[in-house]
């Protein structure tokens, strides 16, 4: 098990150097991000979201892995992804503004 | 002393003295903010300008209050759902977490021109830049008949606290078969579907504890927020219990006799058994006293709440006139982030981005079905503007009403978090 882990982690290494200048949308889009702006827009999550401790409904986003946040609000954006509120709030954010939130949410400690 | 130390000695300071007294003049460099009114507007503004400027600017947060009872979720309160210290909250937080510097004192007048507020003591606060987020005050003399004097008879119960507990007490004290009327305030008011789920949440209690008692609701206006659904779950969940009277059948509330627990319309004198009777409503006394009022609101600039009577003062919440934002707690806690962080921009240089708000209203109509609507906004010249918006389906599933319970319940944890933490 731990021999296929590892391979799978060789091959897995390899393939984002290989293919590193062909990044996904979410790369491209955290690429376009600015921490102090994600900040800002950031505050309107925190009227829902809570800052520490997760919860049932709406779950944390404080840690959250930036390409997940990412993917996440592109299928909120697009309505894929059911939820009124959470589709409004995607719905005017441009790419930019996806990017700046993912990167200013990832880099905050996850809630324990 | 560190940053966190020094944080934490003036929150311990401000936590432990509770009033402190402050030299009207400015003594150093550090510029100073006076923020008016713990609710979801000013907490949250002393809140993010502390948080967010690291100590480069001085906050003073004066509430009267040591502990806030949020108006939002006291009607779930009535309706049986939690207990009345859950919605009560307390200042520590702000104090020790952010530095901020809370005075539990009235705020009696405001002087623009050489920027201080004096305060209940008599002690003044000088101020760089000043947010006045008082909330509401009643207009008693809107329904003739009602008055202060009257008002533990016919609980208004629209500001929380004491008042809400005694509508609480009169409900459950009811006559079985008794009629209650509700009697909603005219626009513009605090929390437009507010009366409706209060209704909702008296006919919940009412259908376990006085099963055949009936409600009337003389409304002074002609139409209501989420009618439709609102109406829909009154069929549903409490049939003939709920009568809804529109301002064109009863043709306007004549008087009000609280001795008799009358109401008299030209349809009809309609006979109460307990009553709930919320009046008209303007800006909280001090935004009058600070001349930053028009008639009964606050004008502001949609880019960044100011007060378009003084660039120094912002006005927050349910006091400003915000169209097309409603007034909740939660359009107050959006406006309150625009404006900390023009504030902030005005004080130490930092970056001021575009103002953006949003708002959404939960309401529960019955266990676990409960609605929703709201509006993402942008500032236009004028106006706040709507940029999108959402309203619950008359045919969502109950899974999906049950949801929005739960993600009100979170919301509720989140944003008090977000102004008290």
């Amino acid at each position: 098990m731990k021999i296929l882990l590892f391979l799978i982690f060789l091959l897995t290494s390899f393939c984002k150097f290989a293919f590193s200048e062909e990044h996904s949308d979410e790369q491209q889009i955290i690429e376009m991000g600015d921490i102090e702006y994600g900040q800002y827009l950031g505050a309107e999550c925190a009227s829902c979201h809570q800052q520490t401790g997760a919860s049932e409904g709406i779950p944390a986003i404080n840690g959250m892995d930036a390409e997940v946040f990412v993917a996440l609000m592109l299928a909120y954006r697009s309505k894929e992804m059911e939820n009124p509120v959470m589709q409004m709030i995607a719905g005017r954010l441009d790419d930019e503004q996806i990017g700046s939130l993912a990167l200013y949410f990832s880099q905050l400690e996850p809630p324990k | 002393m560190s940053k966190i130390s020094r944080r934490l000695f003036t929150g311990l300071a401000a936590a432990s003295v509770g009033t402190l007294a402050f030299p009207s003049i400015s003594l150093g460099a550090v510029p100073r903010v006076v923020v008016i009114g713990g609710g979801a507007g000013g907490a949250t503004a002393a809140r993010y300008i502390a948080k967010d400027s690291g100590g480069a600017v001085d906050v003073t947060l004066v509430e009267a209050s040591k502990r806030y009872y949020t108006c939002f979720f006291s009607n779930i309160y009535l309706g049986g759902f939690r207990n009345y210290g859950s919605i009560g909250h307390n200042y520590y937080g702000l104090s020790v977490n952010q530095g901020v510097n809370v005075v539990h004192e009235w705020a009696v007048s405001v002087d623009p021109a050489n920027r201080i507020v004096k305060l209940g003591s008599g002690n003044t606060l000088y101020y760089d830049k000043l947010v006045v987020s008082p909330g509401i005050d009643l207009k008693y003399d809107s329904i003739n008949g009602y008055s202060a004097a009257v008002q533990d008879k016919m609980p208004h119960a629209w500001k929380s606290g004491t008042q809400v507990q005694l509508l609480r007490n009169q409900v459950m004290n009811m006559k079985q078969g008794g009629t209650f009327v509700m009697v909603p305030p005219p626009n513009p008011y605090r929390c437009p579907p507010g009366p409706y789920e209060r209704v909702s949440m008296i006919a919940h209690q009412f259908k376990q504890s006085n099963p055949t008692a009936k409600i009337v609701i003389l409304d002074p206006k002609p139409k209501f927020s989420k009618q439709g659904l609102f109406e829909a779950g009154w069929q549903k969940h409490y049939p003939g219990m709920i009568e809804w009277i529109s301002s064109e059948d009863h043709g306007g509330i004549k008087n009000v006799n609280a001795t008799k627990m009358e109401f008299v319309t030209d349809l009809d004198t309609f006979k109460a058994d307990a009553a709930c009777v919320v009046p008209a409503q303007k800006a909280g006394a001090i935004a009058m006293a600070a001349g930053v009022n028009d008639g009964d609101w606050c004008p502001i600039q949609p880019a960044s709440m100011q007060s378009k009577a003084d660039e120094n003062i912002y006005v927050l919440g349910d006091a400003s006139m915000a169209k097309s934002m409603p007034k909740s707690g939660f359009s107050a806690n959006s406006q309150a982030k625009v404006a900390a962080n023009h504030i902030r921009g005005a004080l130490t240089g930092s970056k001021v981005f575009d103002a953006r708000y949003s708002n959404t209203c939960w309401s529960l109509i019955a266990p676990d079905d409960d609605v929703k609507v709201g509006a993402s906004y942008v500032a236009g010249a004028e106006l706040i503007d709507v940029e999108s918006k959402f309203i619950s389906q008359a045919d969502d599933s109950s899974e999906t009403r049950a949801a929005n319970y739960q993600e009100s319940i979170d919301w509720y944890n989140g944003i008090t978090a977000d102004m008290f933490s």
